[in-house]
């Protein structure tokens, strides 16, 4: 029985499962309980779960996380919603110092089975603050889990698995997918576990790697690819920390060639770490060096100027070209 | 929730327009000035309905608007001295106003053409910040810098009722006490943080969180601009006088959205707004002026023909506002040259010159 | 005259999408003002009213109410001009059902904040060789300048090299710094690297110290060559026969093909021909295009002609074949001759290529070699091995003369291909390379 559903709908209907099947789920942040917030993500949970369960916080970021490390001292499962990406900072302290560190500190009797949920990424004409990806500071962090959805299939249940995972996990929801559409079956769980990436194109001449937003762009890359002769694998990788290493070996090891491609500034990306571990792995299998297509070493300018900042179509297909050409 | 002691809301023009008295705060202003306050009401309303519209147009990505908090930053505002310095939130469109700001300067930020839009030290007004709070702790520093520099001048640091939950801010009001910073803290406490309201920030009135932290603190009509004109100096006054920081709690209410993106019918009702429209600030004012015959219909004719020039002004200046080249992105990223900055600006330009058409 | 502008739908909440016309408050013919307000919508987080962004009449509601349209759809157009008359003939464009419009390219920015915009499903035009820009420099890799201390460095440094072929020249014993590079921006090629071996005197192996016994382990494919050898050898009863074949004509022929358009990019060789004259005699032999399947105690006869080529890699022996062979016209055949060589030598033949064969080709000649006892390849019926192409003494037209003269040697399956099969079909080959015309007067 599948029905068609945005990813910000997805992710309300795995959030709205995640409260149903265990009473300690809490959902904590600003403007989540009575406007159901400000994505609509959190939308008729207070209704139905009640306010001591679907909580509106004061204004502060260090507060919502701090919090849920004390409640999840406490027994309970704090599903955290940071509002944007930016806003993530006044909260960077307690993540990295306490939601981080807690299971080690105490050789495992304070696990932090928190979820703490973050719009991400730009594309949506915003204003500063708003068009953020800062996965890279946390995917650094040990400690810390980091995924991302792409889609919203994988949206609804990764944030399930995600809220059922002893370890904190930081899940970045690509903002400017949310009202992206696919047709969702609850009753068909993918095969693949949260901790894994995917092939979401297979192909033989190149690799494309990428996660979030960019996942969409890659694929339409290689759509536009295949008309120029030129057969393109793009990898879902949904998994930040841990990295799934051993799809992207495994699609070298037959294509050869690797590029990457985030939003967040390729210096010290995901992609330098993805590139490093690949020549390590695959450095005889490499015909080209592994290229990384992201944003550059500047503030995200403003939003009359994203589109040149973030990796479209073309920025994509010309790294492909450039790995080719070797 | 413990609203306060009535007696503490300070007022000297009642909402229907009638001047009342204050035992400790009072103005004095020539007709000259009197009808100087309502124009700059009536034009920061004008610049923010017009906003708005363009907004609602797709000429701005987003507008924050001010709609009923005139009072509490015209009033602000104008206690100002030139040498005073101003830290915004990101909807002080009134208090930029009465700094000199160009309001098109303001535009280009809520179009996405620039992440600032003016010289902070041209107006001594700071650029907009986002992030809720930052500023205060920045308005901090600035006024040990006045301090340190022996100057007289005073620093106000703008910010709502939302923000006094961030650690910025708390911390702010902590480095402004030990320090004694001449810091003027000014809360428009506009009952609304998104959807939130004042009681999931606060237990008690935000004014007298003040004297916590070991400063005066006080609550005044947010939509009554002589109320806010009389605070707002002798606070500032205080501060450059040494006296150190205090807290003004602007009393006042957001009657729009938090900013375009927001739906506020989804969490408040019609009914409450009804009750505020009662207390406008502009009305109270054109009353006022009416009924003490400092102004006659020819003068409100004249700033409504003003709004109206400024407002086609705005729109003609927003529309054809310059887009950004894109090696934009790469200018001031840092004082000094750096190589990666400028190795990635050479590869967009020539990345860009190899389409057909140029960049667009 | 009527000047129509018209009003796309904005991205009201940053990065809406959509939203559905809720309801008009004007129609055609209403006098408008700015920021009246005209129409409300509802989109994924509110119901917002629009005001309108011009002045004039309103000349056409483009989309219905209840209808959901896309950020950046006109949804209204208004004659900011209405006192002007239309010139006289030009009729209105009237406009009978609801057509959307269509969305403005994906390349425009749709008013302010482009919203989530349209995804490009194409790339944007470039100019006349404006291509990838960044060049392809082992010092420039990703754009970003090497530190000049590097930069010497790397001038300094012997050689530039693709890991793959630094593999294979230490595989191979070459030195890199030996080696005359001919790839781009003055790299070695693994095509370098190759020619160097094939130049080196003597063994090319690296060599022990004199004297001492060297062992080396036999791996990939130098093993597979192995066990496969040994598993047709001592499981097939191989029979050969071989026949001395003037070829003078196939060689005349090869000469005209290499002039004929239509074979310009392929490589026109005796090889090709060789190719053919055994397609054509599989087709009255088809014993020799067959397989064994001594568990069914069946022959299997093939539907289409595999035609593998034996071919010495960097790798070692790989027999890649040519699916279909039967199928292609000559110059086909010529071209996918060209393409298998061309990717045996760079070391790419994919395992797809290495299965599936169902008769083999070796050409000894190119070593000088007239004949031999060629193994079968394992699964197949038959293996031909051709002889050098070379200039002999033969008797034509009865005096003697020098003529192009090649043996053939022909081993197969004697479990079920017996001598008269075999003769026949090494026949049938040496008649198509005597007279290329010869498979004509076939039945």
């Amino acid at each position: 029985m599948t029905e068609t559903v945005t990813m910000a709908k997805a992710l309300t209907l795995g959030l709205r499962r995640a409260l149903e099947d265990d009473p300690k789920v809490l959902i904590m942040g600003e403007d989540v309980g009575k406007l159901g917030g400000v994505f609509r993500i959190t939308d008729g949970l207070q209704k139905d779960f009640g306010e001591h369960r679907v909580i509106d916080t004061p204004l502060a970021e260090s507060g919502i996380a701090g919090t849920a490390v004390g409640l999840a001292m406490r027994g309970y499962r704090p599903v955290v919603e940071i509002q944007f990406d930016g806003f993530v900072y006044p909260a960077f302290d307690q993540i990295v110092s306490q939601v981080a560190k807690m299971h080690a500190r105490s050789k495992g009797d304070v696990p932090m089975p928190l979820v703490i949920r973050i719009p991400y990424g730009g594309g949506i004409g915003a204003v500063e603050h708003h068009s953020e990806s800062p996965e890279a500071y946390f995917a650094h962090t040990a400690g810390l889990r980091v995924v991302s959805p792409s889609n919203p299939v994988d949206a609804y249940w990764m944030v399930q698995q995600a809220v059922r995972c002893p370890d904190p996990v930081v899940f970045f929801e690509p903002k400017r997918r949310y009202w992206e559409k696919a047709e969702l079956d609850v009753a068909v769980e993918p095969a693949e576990p949260l901790f894994a990436g995917r092939v979401a194109r297979p192909g033989r001449d190149v690799t494309v790697a990428c996660y979030g937003p960019m996942v969409r762009t890659c694929l339409d890359a290689a759509t536009a690819a295949q008309q120029e002769g030129r057969d393109v694998e793009v990898l879902d990788l949904r998994t930040l920390s841990p990295l799934d290493l051993d799809l992207i070996a495994d699609s070298v090891g037959r294509t050869g060639r690797l590029v990457v491609v985030h939003e967040a500034s390729v210096f010290l990306g995901l992609g330098a770490e993805i590139a490093a571990r690949v020549q390590e792995r695959c450095f005889y299998l490499l015909q080209a060096p592994v290229l990384r297509v992201g944003g550059y070493h500047a503030p995200y300018p403003p939003s009359r100027l994203e589109e040149h900042y973030l990796p479209d179509l073309d920025r994509v297909l010309d790294a492909v070209d450039r790995v080719m050409e070797f | 929730m413990d609203t306060g002691d009535p007696r503490e809301l300070v007022q000297l023009l009642t909402p229907e327009g009638e001047r009342v008295h204050h035992p400790d705060y009072d103005v004095e202003l020539t007709d000259d000035e009197y009808r100087g306050l309502y124009r700059d009401l009536a034009l920061v309303r004008r610049i923010d309905v017009e906003a708005t519209a363009l907004q609602r147009q797709g000429e701005l990505g987003l507008w924050a608007s001010l709609l009923g908090q005139e009072a509490a930053q015209v009033g602000s505002g104008r206690a100002l001295r030139p040498d005073d310095f101003a830290f915004p939130t990101y909807r002080e469109h009134g208090v930029a106003h009465t700094r000199g700001v160009d309001p098109l300067q303001l535009l280009a930020l809520f179009r996405g053409v620039s992440n600032g839009g003016w010289d902070p030290h041209e107006h001594n007004f700071a650029l907009y910040t986002i992030v809720i709070g930052n500023q205060c702790l920045h308005a901090v520093g600035y006024a040990m810098g006045v301090q340190k520099d022996q100057a007289e001048s005073a620093v106000i640091a703008y910010f709502g009722d939302g923000a006094s939950s961030q650690g910025d801010v708390n911390e702010s009001f902590i480095w402004a006490a030990v320090f004694n910073a001449p810091v003027v803290f000014f809360c428009q406490n506009n009952q609304w943080a998104i959807s939130e309201p004042l009681e999931k920030q606060t237990r008690i009135p935000l004014y007298r969180r003040a004297a916590g932290f070991g400063f005066p603190g006080i609550r005044v009509d947010g939509n009554d601009v002589l109320a806010v004109l009389a605070v707002t100096r002798a606070f500032l006054a205080r501060a450059r006088e040494g006296g150190g920081p205090g807290l003004i709690e602007a009393f006042t209410y957001r009657m729009g959205a938090h900013t375009t993106s927001d739906d506020p019918t989804r969490y408040r009702l019609a009914s409450d707004l009804e009750a505020w429209k009662l207390k406008d600030p502009i009305e109270r004012v054109r009353s006022f002026l009416w009924r003490q015959q400092l102004a006659d219909q020819s003068f409100f004719d004249g700033v409504e023909a003003e709004a109206e020039t400024l407002a086609l002004r705005l729109r003609d200046g927003c529309r054809s506002m310059p887009d950004p080249g894109p090696e934009q992105i790469f200018d001031y990223v840092y004082a000094e040259p750096h190589p990666l900055v400028a190795a990635e600006r050479a590869e967009l330009t020539a990345y860009l010159a190899t389409f057909a058409g140029g960049h667009q | 005259m009527p000047t129509y502008q018209q009003f796309t739908l904005p991205d009201v909440g940053e990065g809406l999408t959509e939203a559905e016309i809720l309801q008009w408050f004007v129609a055609p013919g209403d006098r408008v003002s700015v920021n009246q307000t005209i129409v409300e919508i509802e989109t994924a987080k509110a119901a917002v009213e629009l005001p309108c962004p011009y002045e004039g009449v309103v000349a056409e509601l483009l989309v219905p109410e209840g209808s959901t349209v896309d950020v950046g759809t006109p949804i209204i157009r208004i004659d900011t001009d209405p006192s002007g008359a239309a010139p006289a003939g030009e009729p209105a464009v009237p406009r009978a059902e609801f057509v959307p419009d269509p969305k403005p390219s994906a390349r425009e920015a749709l008013l302010v904040g482009y919203g989530v915009k349209d995804a490009a499903v194409t790339r944007r035009p470039r100019r006349p060789g404006g291509g990838s820009t960044r060049p392809v420099t082992p010092t420039r890799i990703g754009g970003l300048e090497v530190g000049r201390a590097v930069e010497r460095a790397l001038a300094d440094a012997p050689v530039q090299a693709k890991p793959p072929v630094r593999k294979l020249a230490k595989d191979l014993g070459v030195d890199l710094r030996t080696v005359a590079a001919s790839g781009p921006h003055g790299t070695v090629t693994r095509a370098d690297v190759e020619a160097a071996v094939g130049a080196a005197t003597g063994a090319t192996v690296a060599r022990g110290p004199a004297g001492v016994d060297r062992r080396e382990p036999v791996r990939g494919v130098r093993k597979h060559m192995a066990e496969a050898m040994v598993a047709s050898a001592f499981s097939v009863p191989h029979v050969t026969e071989w026949v001395s074949v003037d070829v003078t004509r196939s060689v005349k022929w090869v000469r005209r093909l290499r002039e004929t358009p239509g074979f310009g990019e392929a490589r026109v060789s005796p090889l090709l021909l060789v190719a053919r004259a055994v397609i054509e005699a599989i087709r009255r032999t088809p014993e020799v295009n067959a397989t064994f399947d001594q568990a069914a105690q069946e022959v299997v006869y093939h539907g289409d002609v595999n035609l593998g080529v034996a071919a010495a890699t960097p790798r070692g022996l790989l027999v890649p074949s040519i699916k279909g062979a039967n199928r292609l016209s000559l110059p086909e055949l010529a071209l996918a001759l060209r393409e298998l060589a061309d990717t045996a030598r760079a070391g790419r033949t994919s395992p797809a290529d290495l299965t599936g064969g169902t008769f083999t080709l070796t050409n000894v000649g190119v070593f000088g070699i007239d004949g031999g006892t060629p193994i079968i390849n394992p699964g197949e019926a038959a293996i031909l091995a051709v002889g050098a192409f070379r200039r002999r003494p033969w008797v034509h037209k009865g005096s003697v003369r020098a003529r192009w003269v090649a043996e053939l040697s022909l081993s197969f399956d004697h479990r079920f291909i017996d001598g008269a099969l075999g003769s026949r079909f090494l026949a049938d080959v040496a008649d198509v390379l005597e007279d290329p015309a010869a498979p004509l007067a076939w039945t």
